[in-house]
């Protein structure tokens, strides 16, 4: 392995030779920071009851454990990265099988770790055939051990929610681990990151503000026309503020692109939420888990990033490629 | 088209403290793996340390549902029933354990549902809606029971009655009550010993009872309790 490889995957002492790095980072721990100076007075003046007020303070305690826990890996190198996200994916996997029930179909189950595993090494060779390959194999793995219990009854639902299950958290999610194989990927993964979460807070705000006309009713009672519309145009401004430095002297760096990736970002992040609203009205619970306090499963606060990881990675590697510059299958070699 | 039939865990959206109390908690691949290991290990440490031996082998349960019925005089019971199994049921059985000794702190709770798989039962108050818990899920999973009857540990060695309780978990159903009488784990780890000494441990199972006649109501119960205990003393008079 060369010295510039060994440096993106654990070289953290140069978290912040992209000033966006340092930046985003900057922003996102000022903003944890402030915010209780703006809610604590607001929930005086509107004068929201104890259970609230308690519900609104543990939100805002998770997200102190959450973000650091989101940015550290990132800052730490691409092999923190990659893991994290694995992490992620087999946490998130695990909430789906337990609310969907596929978790007592044990052999579709480890099927899917193992696959996980095979994608997260993909990831982290820098093996984009592999990466793709597993798509498929997985889903033909499935299928197959699927039947060896000679079940037929139900055989299609096991294998479909399978499918679903991996398309979905073992090769959409990793595709944010993929960008960390170009040396630049922190400061893209942070303004992802950043630009999904607030995309989720400007589509409550705005939907507050001037939310009339219900989005999907049977889906999502409390969305609406406005709220979406609004985090449409916050989340693309900020998207193509951020973008505007970020990709300053790629091919990116043009307004109709800018914008493109804040409406892909904030479109896209909007329907993965309604997906998660559709599945959990479809299973009739109201919270996926309960891993994060205040906020119910690690899907209930993801659900947006997990369609739009792959949609911006492909966007961005149109424009500007991810390590197209970096050795590939650096540890199976060839 | 088939509508499909998609159930959650039932012990979905529970804190994590809750759900390790939860009658309806129910495991994954992480669980049953630590398992695989645990059971193995614990296996191989009473084939070491007590020499186990298991007399009537052949009366052991194959598959779900049943009701281990057993004596009490050591915290090694439980394992020692639970290690003796066949392995492939070591994930759907439970020994049933006095919910104030292993499910109050939270390093307890987690070893005794991650590893033991042990439901809790609370003696303080096992009301009727605990049994009725414990005898949907024998029934509807189906799983298996590892149950001390006596309803506590005994301190001298010597076997109490068994309490009805049992009887309120089996009482019209055709679940297998397989008695067991464990001899030895007493002298190997009595009540207030910290670390078991080295001896013989011996396992003398007998033909399961079935009670489907037994009425599910008090009378019933008593007569299930006793059948159960007289089974239980005659293995160990043998």
């Amino acid at each position: 392995m060369s010295d510039s490889t060994l440096d993106r995957l654990f070289g953290f002492r140069n978290a912040f030779d992209d000033p966006v790095t340092a930046w985003l980072t900057g922003i996102t721990v000022a903003i944890l920071l402030v915010a209780p100076a703006i809610f604590v007075p607001l929930l005086r003046i509107k004068s929201v009851d104890a259970a609230g007020r308690s519900e609104i303070r543990k939100r805002y305690l998770s997200w102190l454990v959450i973000t650091p826990m989101l940015i550290l890996p990132v800052l730490a190198g691409a092999a923190a990265t990659i893991i994290g996200v694995a992490i992620l994916s087999l946490a998130c996997y695990r909430e789906y099988a337990r609310a969907t029930g596929l978790f007592r179909e044990r052999a579709i189950s480890a099927t899917i770790v193992v696959g996980i595993g095979f994608v997260t090494f993909a990831v982290l060779d820098h093996w984009y055939g592999l990466f793709v390959a597993m798509g498929p194999l997985a889903v033909a793995a499935i299928a197959i051990i699927a039947l060896a219990a000679d079940r037929p009854e139900g055989y299609i639902q096991r294998v479909a929610l399978g499918t679903l299950g991996f398309l979905l958290f073992g090769v959409c999610l990793a595709h944010i681990g993929y960008m960390a194989n170009d040396p630049g990927y922190r400061p893209i993964v942070l303004m992802l990151l950043l630009t999904v979460e607030a995309n989720d807070i400007f589509a409550f705000l705005s939907g507050k503000a001037f939310g009339r006309r219900k989005l999907a009713p049977n889906t999502s009672p409390n969305k609406t026309f406005g709220g979406a519309l609004g985090a449409l145009v916050l989340t693309t401004i900020l998207t193509a503020a951020i973008g505007h430095f970020l990709f300053r002297g790629t091919p990116l760096d043009g307004w109709p692109q800018l914008i493109g990736l804040g409406i892909l970002i904030s479109g896209v992040g909007q329907c993965g939420d309604l997906m998660f609203s559709s599945i959990k009205r479809d299973l009739g619970i109201k919270d996926i888990g309960a891993t994060i306090p205040g906020h119910g499963g690690l899907l209930d606060r993801f659900d947006s990033l997990i369609l739009v990881a792959p949609a911006v990675f492909h966007y961005v590697a149109y424009f500007k490629g991810f390590g197209f510059d970096e050795t590939t299958r650096i540890i199976t070699g060839g | 088209m088939k509508r499909w039939r998609l159930q959650p865990a039932r012990d979905l959206g529970l804190p994590l403290g809750e759900r390790l109390r939860s009658l309806k908690r129910e495991s994954g691949l992480i669980d049953r793996t630590a398992r695989l290991f645990w059971w193995s290990a614990v296996r191989v440490y009473f084939a070491v340390a007590h020499r186990l031996s298991v007399k009537g082998r052949e009366h052991l349960p194959t598959k779900p549902p049943f009701v281990v019925v057993a004596n009490h005089a050591s915290h090694l019971d439980a394992m020692v029933l639970a290690a003796a199994m066949p392995p492939r049921l070591w994930n759907c059985v439970f020994p049933i354990a006095a919910g104030d000794t292993f499910f109050e702190t939270p390093v307890t709770a987690a070893f005794a549902a991650g590893l033991l798989n042990a439901l809790p039962m609370w003696r303080r108050n096992c009301g009727s809606h605990a049994m009725r818990e414990l005898r949907e899920r024998l029934v509807g999973e189906p799983c298996g029971y590892i149950l001390f009857p006596e309803g506590t540990r005994s301190r001298t060695g010597v076997m109490a009655s068994f309490k009805p309780g049992l009887g309120m978990i089996v009482a019209e159903t055709d679940v297998p009550v397989v008695p067991v009488y464990i001899h030895g784990a007493h002298e190997a780890a009595p009540p207030g010993r910290r670390l078991p000494r080295p001896r013989r441990i011996e396992l003398r199972v007998g033909p399961a009872l079935r009670f489907a006649d037994q009425s599910n109501e008090r009378p019933g119960w008593r007569n299930i309790a006793g059948r159960a205990e007289d089974a239980v003393r005659a293995l160990a008079g043998r």
